[in-house]
């Protein structure tokens, strides 16, 4: 019991030290940073590169790496996030996934892929209690932690740019009007935070051994998840919640074995998240709607796509493309269809319902393994198992995700990254296999496997995915849901049911993510739950922010760019995330409310 | 102003996007040429260049080179030179389907090689065999790689299932009668390869005191490895990767564990973390082995890669993967259906990793492919005779 709790309390150092730096972001430029995850990665990397290639001292090496990671942090957030935050969080929020890209792969390209041997710079098990052994590394990075903890708090409570801080943290408009300079402040914050990701990074290489690139995503998820619980933009909370959850899912591990290890982060989330809709320390937000995309409809300058552009690209996208094209390009164009089908769905929660839920790879595995489980075992045909694979994803994904909608705010959007991730996780728990030979579409005796047959199955179901989200905005249902999209309050006012439209905007989306699962499970013949990681969540989401959150039709456009951009990219072989990265920051930052962004 | 800008960013997107659709068809168009005396035999690879899975891609890289180098060093194929198509899929199906379009509409393009894992394999696997492009999977250790593909999916590498037969019967062979397990809790791999071991373990009467899964994304596994050694266990198996066993050993060794390691995997991160020290696994490739083809490709590859320290079994089965293809291309033509045929007739081609490589027609796998006991000292794998 003792070891399992240490074990927990070193776990839950790092969470700690990372989930301060993601709330203090967020605090004082309410964006939420995942270029803060590559801080990690970069740490571990510069540290080892520093000890082991240069032969510094790890002391000589530890400020070294703070510093670099510091001038990071203020050159991205002059050159990329501070200009967007101005417009949207949510091209912010974009633009810092760009970011990591860059950071991670060239961190890759710099140190090369491999996974690194950190050196031992100080004794790693030379003390026990028990039989769990721990060292002095371990008592030194507990101690550095509180000492940066205890340095934090009395610089934000008597410093006097730490109380600029605050107050900028509290309200920035009025912290401008005090004549706090908003902008030096929230550049020493993102300066702040990076350095602690990067400690933190080192802090993981040091505890684990080994030194990998882009090793930063997956324990800065759980630093965000600790960041959350604790009540984002309270860093007495990060810490408590780095802790907290370092401890619980040290026992749960205990109790439920290591690859329940996601389901219990997320689900001690969620249940802390629909008891406190804060988070442990932090206050419920009180901002009507949904911060990431309801408060901005009117800000971008939209373009006017004449009524002729329809049949237009009706006949560019259905005959001409898979006319002239080769096997290549209509299959990368299956690719772009079936992610286009499911982010026009989704812009029914993003965009009209206003919750920008994170975790769409949930209800396409859903689709995915319904539509292969019937097709091969209840030998049900491909055209009926492509509803019902939509419909199932609806159910169990709304009923799954029905206790969230009480959450507020960002808090949202991180509930349902968590659902996303769960239904993945139960899926692995009941499924542990792969599935293969899901069979082909038919027509009778007609096998459809070639790309052409893909193409133009994927391109009638995104016309019908773009009919019936046409259908659903002008009617009443649709104008509802817009309602509490635009203005959450004022719909509550008029007697709409708030909670029960974005659940129900949600099960559309669902809907269509569930389709999306079981074309391409049909098209692969063979799934296993690592297809449907979080970056396909996040790659929805960037679709749909880059196409104009608000319109299906952008979705498309989004699609193409995403997923056609990164094969048409092909020819920059290694550097092609990078130029991807620099891209995508580029569209951002000339389009910040999306590529074909609607006026309300 | 602002206007102005705007137009230029859109402009310039649809620039690098036109440049890019255009780059790809040139180099598609630049390949089918070349009509001088002997025209190039192209192998393609699909392989993470980058993303998590990039060091794989990279080893392979680095073999194909050199043995691609070597090939034409001694007149290449019957007098053709070969080279080699790299496309990077990140190891992601949502890029290795695409990636085998490209390949199969590719006419110069005779064999492709990988991808690295099954996710991302098997899912191009109907793209191939539609394309009657055969598809050399050399590092798909999933069984149903080639169970479940047809004529047009080969593998030399052995399965995951074999491989963990063998380490449960080598184990009970020392005389050890209990085994504390994780295992990646991986559909593609670990899954299945810790079914195999659980059968075998079953059969032999090796006692599996607890097994846990775990991810090899994860950075902390006491939780897991406390649990798992609880009951105290003779001897400790990780069923993994590298870089994850790496974690795993010096962390099980954190906890207090001093039983014999069995798991870990010829990979830098792993030989050189010093808790790692004493380790057994069962090796195919061992590269401090005496055999003279074994050394001459040792010292050839950290020739040409001085900053490699170690050759392990990726580059080992990489070099393989090239020699049988050429191999096979000898034998039955320098055509797509050349090499099909190649292949089921090829015997005995040398390799560092089996010594021979004969394959079996029925199964598309090695033959009989033997693993030597190998235990871990000073950072390097030597035979183990324990």
């Amino acid at each position: 019991m003792l070891d399992t709790l240490i074990a927990g309390v070193l776990r839950g150092n790092v969470y700690a030290l990372g989930a301060v730096g993601i709330s203090l972001v967020f605090g004082v430029m309410n964006v939420v940073n995942f270029a803060q995850f590559s801080f990690f990665g970069l740490g571990a990397m510069l540290t080892w590169f520093f000890v082991a290639q240069l032969g510094l001292s790890f002391w000589l090496s530890l400020p070294l790496v703070l510093i670099i990671c510091a001038v990071l942090g203020l050159l991205i957030n002059v050159a990329v996030v501070r200009p967007l935050a101005k417009y949207l969080p949510l091209a912010a929020m974009l633009s810092t996934y760009a970011v990591s890209l860059i950071l991670d792969n060239t961190s890759q390209t710099l140190f090369g892929a491999n996974s690194r041997v950190f050196p031992t710079v100080l004794p790693t098990s030379n003390l026990h209690i028990g039989s769990m052994r721990f060292g002095t590394a371990d008592i030194v990075m507990l101690g550095i932690t509180a000492s940066v903890m205890v340095v934090m708090s009395l610089f934000l409570k008597y410093g006097k740019v730490g109380r600029g801080i605050r107050a900028t943290a509290q309200d920035q408009e009025a912290a401008l009007q005090m004549g706090i300079p908003v902008g030096a402040v929230q550049n020493l914050s993102f300066v702040i935070a990076s350095a602690l990701g990067g400690l933190a990074g080192i802090f993981i290489a040091l505890y684990v051994g080994v030194a990998d690139p882009t090793s930063g995503i997956n324990t800065g998820m759980t630093a965000f998840v600790a960041a959350t619980l604790g009540g984002l933009g309270s860093l007495l909370g990060a810490v408590i919640g780095g802790f907290v959850l370092g401890v619980l899912e040290s026992f749960g591990i205990y109790l439920f074995g290591g690859s329940s290890d996601q389901i219990i982060v997320f689900f001690i989330l969620i249940a802390v998240l629909t008891i406190r809709p804060g988070g442990l320390l932090g206050k419920v937000p009180l901002i009507s709607s949904e911060p990431l995309t309801g408060t901005f409809l009117g800000k971008g300058r939209p373009f006017r796509i004449p009524k002729w552009v329809w049949p237009i690209a009706f006949v560019i996208g259905g005959i001409v493309i898979p006319l002239v094209s080769n096997d290549y390009i209509l299959s990368t164009g299956t690719q772009v269809l079936v992610y286009a089908i499911i982010a026009a769905g989704f812009t029914v929660t993003a965009g009209q319902a206003g919750v920008m839920a994170l975790g769409q790879a949930g209800p396409i595995a859903i689709g995915a393994y319904t539509s292969a489980l019937i097709t091969l075992y209840l030998h049900v045909s491909f055209w009926l198992a492509l509803p019902i694979a939509g419909l199932v994803a609806a159910i169990i994904a709304s009923i799954i995700a029905s206790p969230i909608w009480g959450v507020k705010g960002h808090y949202i959007s991180i509930a349902t990254l968590g659902i996303g991730i769960v239904i993945v996780a139960i899926i692995q728990l009941i499924i542990p296999m792969g599935i293969q030979g899901i069979p082909w579409p038919t027509i009778g005796d007609i096998q459809l496997f070639s790309a052409q047959d893909f193409y133009f199955i994927d391109f009638g179901v995104l016309v019908l995915t773009l009919l019936v989200m046409w259908r659903i905005r002008r009617s009443h249902l649709g104008r509802v849901i817009s309602s509490v999209g635009a203005d959450e309050i004022a719909a509550l006012a008029s007697g709409v049911r708030v909670r029960d439209y974005k659940a129900l905007a949600f099960a559309v989306s669902a809907f269509f993510a569930g389709i999306g699962g079981s074309l391409l499970a049909h098209q692969y013949t063979y799934i296993d739950t690592s297809i449907f990681s979080m970056m396909m969540s996040l790659l929805v989401v960037t679709i749909v922010i880059l196409g104009g959150v608000n319109l299906p039709y952008g979705a498309v456009v989004g699609a193409i760019i995403l997923i056609g951009g990164l094969e048409a990219l092909r020819f920059t072989d290694e550097l092609r995330i990078i130029v991807y990265g620099l891209v995508l920051i580029l569209v951002v930052r000339f389009r910040p409310g999306g590529i074909l962004v609607r006026n309300s | 102003m602002k206007k102005v800008l705007q137009r230029a960013a859109i402009v310039s997107v649809a620039g690098f996007m036109a440049l890019g659709l255009s780059a790809c068809s040139g180099a598609a168009s630049a390949s089918t040429g070349g009509s001088d005396a002997k025209s190039t035999v192209y192998f393609g690879v699909s392989a993470a260049e980058t993303g998590p899975y990039a060091q794989y891609g990279q080893q392979f890289k680095e073999a194909f080179d050199l043995a691609a180098e070597q090939v034409n060093a001694n007149g290449g194929i019957n007098g053709h030179p070969v080279a080699l198509k790299y496309e990077d899929s990140q190891s992601d199906p949502k890029q290795s389907v695409p990636v085998a379009q490209k390949f199969v509409g590719d006419s110069s393009v005779v064999l492709v090689f990988g991808d690295y894992s099954s996710a991302a394999s098997i899912p191009a696997s109907p793209i191939y065999t539609a394309g009657k492009l055969l598809q050399y999977g050399f590092n798909n250790s999933n069984p149903d790689f080639t169970a479940k593909g047809t004529q047009y999916q080969w593998s030399s590498s052995i399965t995951t299932a074999a491989t963990y037969s063998w380490t449960a019967d080598y184990i009970k062979k020392q005389g050890i009668k209990s085994v504390g397990v994780t295992y990646l809790n991986t559909a593609d791999w670990g899954i299945p390869a810790y079914q195999a071991f659980q059968a075998e373990a079953k059969k032999v009467g090796l006692k599996i005191t607890d097994a846990e899964g775990v991810l090899d994304t994860s950075d902390d596994y006491k939780p897991s490895l406390i649990k798992a050694v609880a009951d105290k266990p003779q001897a400790f198996v990780h069923i993994g990767y590298g870089p994850d066993a790496a974690k795993i050993v010096s962390q099980l060794r954190s906890i207090g564990y001093d039983g014999t390691f069995y798991g870990g995997q010829d990979e830098e991160s792993f030989d050189g973390t010093s808790a790692a020290e004493g380790a057994v696994n069962g090796s195919e490739f061992v590269e401090t082995s005496s055999a003279p083809n074994v050394k001459a490709f040792v010292k050839a590859f950290t020739k040409k890669y001085p900053k490699e320290t170690d050759v392990t079994s990726f580059e080992a089965g990489a070099y393989d993967a090239l020699n049988v293809a050429v191999a096979a291309a000898e034998k039955g033509g320098i055509t797509r259906e050349g090499i099909l045929k190649g292949f089921s007739e090829i015997k005995n081609v040398p390799s560092v990793v089996y010594g021979k490589i004969t394959f079996d027609p029925n199964t598309r796998r090695v033959a009989s492919p033997k693993l030597t006991p190998t235990t871990l000292k000073g950072g390097k794998w030597v035979v183990y005779n324990g």
